[in-house]
């Protein structure tokens, strides 16, 4: 038996940190079953959560697809996921899926800065004013995530997925005992840059 | 700590609006996966190191080298938008009119792979004009005709091409963000503040033209094109960004700098080669001077050259670069 195989008898977060090693290894090898096991057991979250950062079901299906295609490329090349080094999967494809969905909506901003010009819409309207209402809090909140650090929009958006302390954790690389702290900042700057989009 | 509490579980609340709603529920996870296999198979089959690839392997194994090569020049470094945002950037700071190489090792390659790979961007490209993909053609007659280049060169030495292939060129620009940039290249080792606040926001244009490449059945290979133009804002110091961009490719700071200094950055091509890959001296080639890559495992030589504007690249499975050199002293219209 193998020093990884070994390691699955560990308990506790190595148990999935070294599975994710196996895992890693078996789609290096060319074992596309396990690179299906992978995409399907983080496909939803990842659209998940590249759609609250995006706002748009096709741009975020084409950005999840971006970054299990990265895994697939990083996977295929073995001296990018070195076997005697722990890997968290969920981790690496969080962080990358933020840094996408970041790319994203600073592009989209910068393209709109330069391209756009403002039209008054409808007037007077009770059910589409509603929505108008809706369509501008959502702006505005992802604005507002736009403005902010990228690890703490993922803080705040891996919370509100009910992804546990310990998932928020290992996603951002930092301790899991800081995670609250962390939190609690990224909800301060939240708030100010909230406040700043609608003019507070 | 209750208010604490309660402030972070107020701003939870605040982002339940940005949740998907059913009408915004992806495709299924069946579907999707179907889309990226689809996905994976298409760029495989759309990197033109690995057309080349298929035809070179099928005739033997120590074509190994001119797949290497090629994927790693055109293939693996416009694969990923990054890279190509990178190599954007990169060209921005040239005229093609010499070449020079970089050793870089297997330590610093995956360090800037990494950095590709987690999707910093050093800015924003759009493709005005997507390249062209390689098709084949029936003769260098009809080469000519296709892309517009009057007179293509060939090889005199050998018969006629077996295979010849074309592409149009294509157009783009890139958008520094200064933020993005100076990230990539802290963490690529090197001094982000090298890059100067005035690189925010600078444009960079590039055209691509149209290409020729020949194929002989013993594994040579001839690529020719326009050399490409850049277009770039007259306070960018090619200079400090060529120094920059030597400390990401893992060279020390005095190095560096001192390398900076004696390279012309508005006419030279740098190429960072990996060290266990290939070695590389200049030679004089065509009549002027080159670059050549001799492979470290003994499977062939490349040449690069620039002469008249026109852009060369000259394969050879199992040649050495001298004869490479003599074969390119061939060449006619």
């Amino acid at each position: 038996m193998d020093e990884l195989s070994n390691s699955e008898n560990l308990k506790g977060n190595q148990v999935t940190t070294l599975t994710d090693n196996l895992l890693l290894k078996r789609i290096e090898q060319g074992d596309i079953a396990s690179f299906e096991a992978v995409f399907h057991q983080h496909y939803d979250r990842v659209y998940g959560l590249l759609f609250r950062l995006v706002g748009n079901r096709a741009e975020a299906e084409d950005l999840t697809q971006e970054v299990f295609l990265k895994l697939y490329n990083r996977a295929f090349r073995k001296r990018f996921f070195k076997p005697n080094r722990e890997h968290n999967i969920s981790a690496w494809l969080y962080r990358v899926a933020t840094n996408a969905g970041y790319n994203a909506i600073r592009g989209r901003q910068r393209r709109w800065q330069r391209d756009t010009v403002l039209v008054p819409g409808p007037q007077g309207v009770p059910a589409a004013e509603k929505e108008v209402e809706k369509q501008e809090m959502e702006t505005a909140v992802r604005a507002a995530l736009a403005q902010i650090k990228p690890r703490q929009a993922q803080l705040l958006l891996m919370r509100q997925m009910d992804f546990s302390y310990a998932e928020c954790a290992a996603a951002c690389n930092v301790a899991p005992g800081s995670v609250g702290t962390l939190l609690a900042r990224a909800a301060e700057a939240f708030r100010q840059a909230y406040g700043e989009e609608i003019g507070e | 700590m209750m208010n604490q509490e309660k402030e972070i579980q107020n701003t939870i609340d605040q982002l339940t609006i940005l949740e998907p709603t059913p009408a915004d529920a992806p495709r299924t996870a069946v579907q999707a996966l179907a889309r990226v296999r689809q996905e994976i198979d298409r760029r495989e089959d759309n990197r033109l190191g690995n057309r080349l690839g298929r035809w070179v392997m099928a005739n033997n194994r120590k074509y190994a080298f001119s797949t290497v090569l090629i994927a790693l020049l055109f293939g693996v470094a416009l694969s990923f938008p990054t890279v190509r945002a990178a190599a954007s950037d990169f060209l921005g700071l040239f005229r093609v009119q010499k070449f020079a190489a970089i050793s870089v090792s297997p330590e610093q390659i995956a360090i800037l792979q990494q950095v590709a790979e987690e999707g910093l961007m050093p800015g924003e490209v759009e493709i005005l004009q997507e390249p062209g993909e390689l098709r084949p053609v029936d003769s260098l007659a009809q080469a000519s005709e296709e892309i517009g280049i009057a007179h293509i060169r060939t090889l005199a030495d050998l018969p006629e091409p077996d295979e010849i292939w074309v592409a149009e060129g294509g157009n783009g620009r890139f958008i520094v963000d200064l933020e993005g940039a100076r990230a990539i290249v802290q963490a690529t080792g090197a001094d982000p503040m090298l890059l100067p606040d005035s690189l925010d926001g600078a444009q960079v244009d590039v055209t691509v033209f149209a290409g020729v490449q020949q194929q002989w059945d013993n594994g040579i290979m001839l690529l020719q094109t326009a050399s490409p133009e850049v277009d770039y804002p007259d306070d960018v110091n090619p200079t400090v960004l060529g120094e920059a961009l030597l400390q990401a490719l893992g060279m020390n700071d005095d190095e560096a700098q001192r390398l900076a200094q004696n390279i012309d950055w508005t006419s030279t091509v740098l190429l960072p080669i990996p060290q266990d890959f290939a070695s590389f001296n200049e030679v004089t080639v065509d009549g002027v001077s080159g670059l050549a890559l001799n492979s470290i495992s003994n499977e062939g030589s490349a040449l690069f050259w620039q002469k008249e504007g026109i852009v060369y690249l000259l394969l050879g499975p199992n040649e050495s670069a001298s004869e490479l050199v003599d074969l390119a002293g061939t060449l006619r219209n």
